[in-house]
């Protein structure tokens, strides 16, 4: 398709004093035959812009390229109709301000700047958006706190909600408790859970179908386009659903693994959660002979913050100890109670629940660990502490010891593989055996039994840290390793009654996104409302699998054969399995392998004997071409031999272009994108990672090829270490001098 | 390896201490930015934070082993910090008023500290005494106007009135007693503090320096690193060099401090630097504590109230009665003499062994135990080590 051009170069913000602009102009008429070619000394003003509109309008151009300032600045100002491909020339930010004025250097990186978006444009077609039925109907998996308010959240904004719970009775664990910690001012008194209010408001909804003792048995399809299959008793049925909020919740620490407090020693020993039935039932008498409690122990972090346990601090067992420790005293306030704490955890305005509660006479805190705990024959127990702050090893006799478990997902594990039970489950095997391969790399796990995906990567929710799904929590909360599946409540993260609530109120709002961008055919977070996706040039398809293994998000399904089968909502668009596919099949209408060569190529390379070495940059989107940006805002100079290539995410670099680039004699490449590990920033969870591991690959190539692989680094930087940028980018580039030129240059 | 403690919250005993002035006290939450605050801190007496635990969980016996409070000169740092407002600064000094109170064998401690009223009545019935020893017949020779005889009324006679060979056996008895009642307290101190505690006789006499400089000086004092500090200390400084020279005066200058005649004597000198540093160090100190502008004078618990105000009435009736006799008004001098002298012992006798005045002793006490117990156990850490040294030398 023929594109006419229209390029627009900028003089503002100092462009014109720093620089040629008429060079520019030159360069965009003779290289690249620009038709429309204009300068103004303030595009982005009325004036400017009326310019532009006017040959729009005019149909004198039909894509812009315009030379100004960072395509992330003014984002308010160059809005056009979505037909029409816009790509900007970042000049202000990384080119006039972060380099020196009326240089020759500056001028060769502006130049290549404009070559490279002139080329790209050339190559970048008009997007349609993916095509679907979309339901708008948001499935709620749980019918606990999170669930309930997920439900009625959902229905009273408007969107149909399906609620599944697999027990008889809704209410989860709120059912249990006596009551809950306060979250009101005076912040004095536990509350009630209003737990009937609760299940009626979703009930009596008419917008929300309920169903209770139900079991999910397959999950399949992709935002927009879920069909869940239910199984009630004998009963089936099927239900299309938009998007899917997991609040499947939590269970206790398992108390088999207590032993080291006492757990199972004596009746006297019990859990949190046991008490809470003892309180229900107002018995305060010792369980083993019945003898009036008159002092009793809770010990905090039993099973948490241990290695040996759960790593984690649940947040809630130590306000929830608070709170048993007012029902004693409520009930028995001659009753001495004890806490033992390795910290008291109380978030928020807890505290001045905390400071209630210890005021009592009765009431003794002290920080400890627990060393030993035992019985004696009166059937006291007699609990060791060491590392007290009362400075030495303490003895306490008791009547009660209270153990505060932690909570753990539901989603974590399971012991038996809770196979879809239909007679015909003979594609459920395979997808099963599939998973079982798959466990090791991709974090997935098989046997919970909540979700039952038909996912060629496995059947629930990827776990990420501590056995939790949340995908990244510092940025995007809710969000999981599979699109339109939210996690909420302590699915998602421990956290208690009123922190689920709030959940569950946030996770739905994401699943109600979903379904918007569904709609509209656009991808979710953190791409939003991009109408691009991959297009699969399958005649060419080896089935290698790299890119249905790869991909972060479990987008891609497969055939028998082993050819992948793009579910274009279940997509991010990040484009890791473009940069997966040896065979470069992969490509978006404005992203693909041929557009970035293309713009590679437009790079100029000097001979060797200028001493003008070149480095290409592949910048992630997400933070360090930003962070590159920040650094031109705060004026920050580094070397102008960089020629920077934003990218989706480093996932999506294909290494060909590396191999590209070091062909035309671009002496080195830098790979900047985000951290990855534990506390991972990629916004695509992998990709940053999997990039650094092709990258050893390549680099045992060019070895191979008697080229340094010292030419080519991947750095990690986020969006605060603008300020390092600079140095992170002049040390490369001192690196690569010292290596000395690129001996393929001039070929 | 040492029995563990075995806890056992003595609730009385929080409750004594609460009423004593703790009242915050189970308010803290053991973050010890007390005991970072505070410069006499040490890593073996690391108060305030762990008095706070031990008073919360009611630890009477391992608090009555513990030197702590006293080793704190209320600076109140401490109290400015806390992030919970538990008041560390008050806490340790409501366990010096139970402390106090738990040194004395006699229960009368306890009782007017917890009691206004017992310590009023007892202040009351000593006055009350005095005033009898001077008013009523047959009475040890002395205050017996009529005996006195007229001359007495028209010129100032106080050796007729008030013999001072009498009351200069008096006051040597009432000193011996009350030093006594105080010596025993001190020494139930020291038994507590040391029992126990395996610490070699001449650690004793290495650190007993301790005990003299810093009972006359307070030097210690000065290493708290409130703004206040050196205010105070001096203000502290000068009170006690007011009470030692009046002191010293009563109790061995008696027959040249009471003279006879209207005259002004080399004693009157001395006793008007006494007077003043007395009258403006205890008005100052009543001033702060109304204001309570510094965290040392924020709290006042009755018996802080009653030392300075005894103090300056003492003071005040002694020169007004000086000035009554320099004037020659022999009625008033005799009744102020009365007062002066209802004032003074009654002070002296509830205060130096039952009450505030105890510091004087315990204070420089517990400093010099905690020095000797310190070295005692950098001793056995020492013979540990060269044991543990030559073990390893023989082994190999």
């Amino acid at each position: 398709m023929d594109k006419k051009l229209g390029a627009y170069i900028c003089g503002g913000c100092s462009i014109a004093e720093s620089i040629d602009v008429d060079a520019l102009v030159q360069i965009a008429r003779t290289e690249y035959k620009v038709p429309v070619c204009r300068t103004h000394p303030f595009l982005c003003g009325p004036e400017g812009l009326a310019t532009i509109r006017g040959d729009l309008a005019n149909h004198a151009v039909d894509a812009l390229v315009l030379a100004a300032c960072s395509p992330r600045a003014k984002t308010d100002a160059f809005v056009f109709d979505p037909s029409v491909v816009l790509e900007r020339v970042n000049l202000r930010e990384q080119v006039v301000w972060s380099h020196k004025q009326r240089d020759e250097d500056t001028q060769m990186l502006a130049e290549d700047a404009l070559r490279m978006s002139l080329a790209k444009v050339g190559k970048v077609e008009p997007l349609e958006p993916a095509p679907g039925e979309i339901s708008t109907t948001v499935l709620i998996v749980g019918g606990g706190l999170t669930g309930l308010t997920a439900a009625a959240e959902a229905a009273e904004a408007g969107y149909d909600a399906v609620l599944v719970e697999k027990e008889e009775r809704l209410g989860g664990h709120l059912a249990d408790v006596r009551r809950v910690p306060p979250v009101r001012a005076p912040f004095t008194a536990a509350r009630s859970s209003d737990l009937p209010q609760r299940i009626e408001r979703v009930t009596e909804n008419p917008n929300v179908n309920v169903f209770t003792s139900t079991n999910i048995v397959r999950t399949q399809g992709q935002p927009g386009m879920f069909d869940v299959t239910l199984q009630t008793g004998d009963e089936r049925s099927t239900h299309r659903v938009g998007a899917i909020v997991a609040a499947t919740g939590w269970k206790p620490y398992d108390t088999a693994k207590l032993g080291y407090l006492g757990y199972g020693l004596s009746p006297n020993v019990v859990t949190n959660l046991e008490f809470e039935k003892i309180a229900a039932a107002e018995r305060w008498t010792r369980p083993s002979d019945g003898k009036p409690l008159s002092r009793v122990l809770f010990i905090q972090c039993a099973g948490s913050r241990d290695p040996n346990h759960l790593p984690y601090c649940s947040t809630i067992c130590c306000t929830e100890a608070l709170k048993q420790v007012q029902y004693l005293h409520e009930s028995c306030p001659e009753t001495e109670v004890y806490v033992v704490y390795r910290d008291m955890v109380t978030p928020g305005l807890y505290e001045r629940y905390y400071r209630t509660v210890q005021d009592h006479p009765a009431a003794f805190f002290v920080k400890g660990d627990v060393s030993q705990v035992r019985r004696d024959s009166t059937g006291d127990v007699r609990v060791t502490l060491d590392h007290t702050l009362f400075g030495e090893t303490a003895e306490l006799v008791v009547d009660l010891v209270v153990l505060a478990t932690g909570m753990v997902p539901n989603s974590t594990d399971g012991q038996v593989l809770n196979l879809p039970q239909e007679a015909s489950s003979a594609q459920a095997a395979s997808q099963v055996a599939e998973a079982e391969k798959k466990n090791g790399t991709s974090g997935a796990h098989d046997a919970t039994g909540i979700l039952n995906l038909a996912y060629r990567q496995g059947l629930e929710l990827p776990l990420l840290r501590d056995g939790f799904p949340d995908s990244n929590f510092v940025c995007f909360p809710y969000e999981t390793l599979r699109t339109g599946i939210y996690a909420a409540g302590a699915a998602r993260a421990p956290m208690d009654a009123a922190s689920a609530e709030e959940d569950a109120r946030g996770a739905v709002m994401k699943a109600i996104q979903c379904i918007e961008f569904a709609r509209r055919g656009q991808a979710v977070h953190p791409r939003a409302g991009d109408m691009s996706y991959p297009s699969f040039f399958l005649q060419r398809c080896t089935q290698c699998k790299r890119c249905t293994v790869e991909c972060p998000f479990g987008a891609l399904d497969e055939d028998e054969k082993g050819t992948p089968k793009l579910n274009p909502n279940r997509c991010r668009r990040c484009g890791i399995c473009m940069g997966a596919c040896p065979e470069r099949i992969i490509s978006f209408k404005n992203y693909s392998v041929e557009i970035i060569a293309s713009i590679i190529k437009a790079v100029e390379v000097p001979e060797e004997d200028e001493e003008k070495p070149r480095i290409l940059l592949f910048m992630c989107e997400n933070d360090a071409y930003p962070a590159l940006d920040a650094a031109g805002l705060a004026r920050l100079q580094y070397d102008p031999a960089v020629r920077v290539i934003p990218v989706r995410c480093l996932g999506s670099v294909n290494v060909v272009w590396i191999a590209d680039a070091l062909s035309r004699g671009i002496d080195g490449v830098m790979l900047l994108g985000c951290k990855h590990g534990d506390d991972y920033q990629c916004h695509f969870a992998k990709g940053s990672e999997l990039a650094t591991r092709r990258l050893e690959n390549v680099k045992e190539t060019l070895s191979r090829l008697q080229l340094e692989p010292e030419r080519i680094e991947v750095g990690q930087v986020a969006m605060e270490d603008y300020t390092k940028l600079p140095a992170m980018i002049d040390g490369f580039m001192a690196r690569i001098r010292e290596i000395g030129p690129n001996p393929y240059k001039g070929f | 390896m040492a029995e563990p403690l075995l806890v056992n919250p003595d609730r009385q005993f929080i409750q004594d201490v609460l009423r004593n002035g703790a009242e915050d006290v189970k308010k803290c939450y053991q973050c010890a930015t007390c005991t970072s605050a505070c410069p006499l801190s040490t890593e073996e007496y690391g108060f305030p934070r762990k008095q706070m635990l031990l008073a919360q969980w009611g630890l009477k016996d391992q608090l009555l082993e513990d030197p702590s409070p006293w080793l704190c000169f209320y600076c109140g740092d401490c109290s400015k910090r806390c992030p919970r407002k538990a008041n560390p600064g008050e806490t340790m000094m409501a366990l010096r008023r139970y402390l106090t109170s738990q040194y004395d064998w006699t229960g009368l401690s306890r009782l007017m500290y917890r009691s206004a009223f017992w310590e009023l009545g007892i202040l009351a019935v000593v006055a009350g005494v005095i005033v009898a020893l001077f008013t009523l017949p047959h009475n040890f020779g002395f205050g017996l106007l009529d005996r006195s005889g007229p001359a007495a009324l028209s010129t100032v006679m106080l050796d007729r009135f008030a013999p001072v060979g009498i009351v200069d056996w008096g006051d040597k008895i009432l000193a011996l007693l009350l030093g006594f009642l105080l010596l025993s307290n001190a020494a139930r101190m020291f038994l507590k503090l040391t029992r126990g505690r395996n610490i070699p006789a001449h650690l004793y006499i290495n650190e007993f320096h301790r005990l003299v400089v810093q009972g006359l000086t307070q030097k210690r004092w000065n290493a708290c690193a409130s703004n206040e500090t050196v205010k105070n200390w001096l203000r502290h400084v000068f009170l006690v060099s007011g009470y030692a020279t009046m002191f010293i005066l009563v109790v061995l200058f008696l027959p040249w401090f009471q003279v006879e005649n209207s005259s002004i004597h080399w004693t009157s000198f001395l006793g008007y630097y006494a007077t003043a540093v007395l009258l403006a160090t205890t008005a100052w100190i009543l001033f702060d504590r109304i204001r309570k502008n510094t965290e040392m004078h924020r709290f006042s618990h009755f018996s802080d109230w009653l030392f300075p105000i005894l103090l300056f009435l003492a003071a005040f009736t002694g020169i007004l009665l000086h000035i009554l006799r320099v004037l020659n008004q022999p009625m008033p001098t005799y009744v102020i003499y009365v007062v002066h002298l209802a004032i003074v012992v009654p002070m002296l006798v509830v205060e130096v062994p039952f009450g505030k005045w105890g510091h004087l002793l315990y204070r420089p006490l517990a400093i010099y135990v905690a020095a000797v117990r310190s070295k005692a156990r950098e001793l056995a850490a020492q013979t540990e080590g060269v044991a543990v040294a030559s073990e390893a030398v023989a082994s190999s």
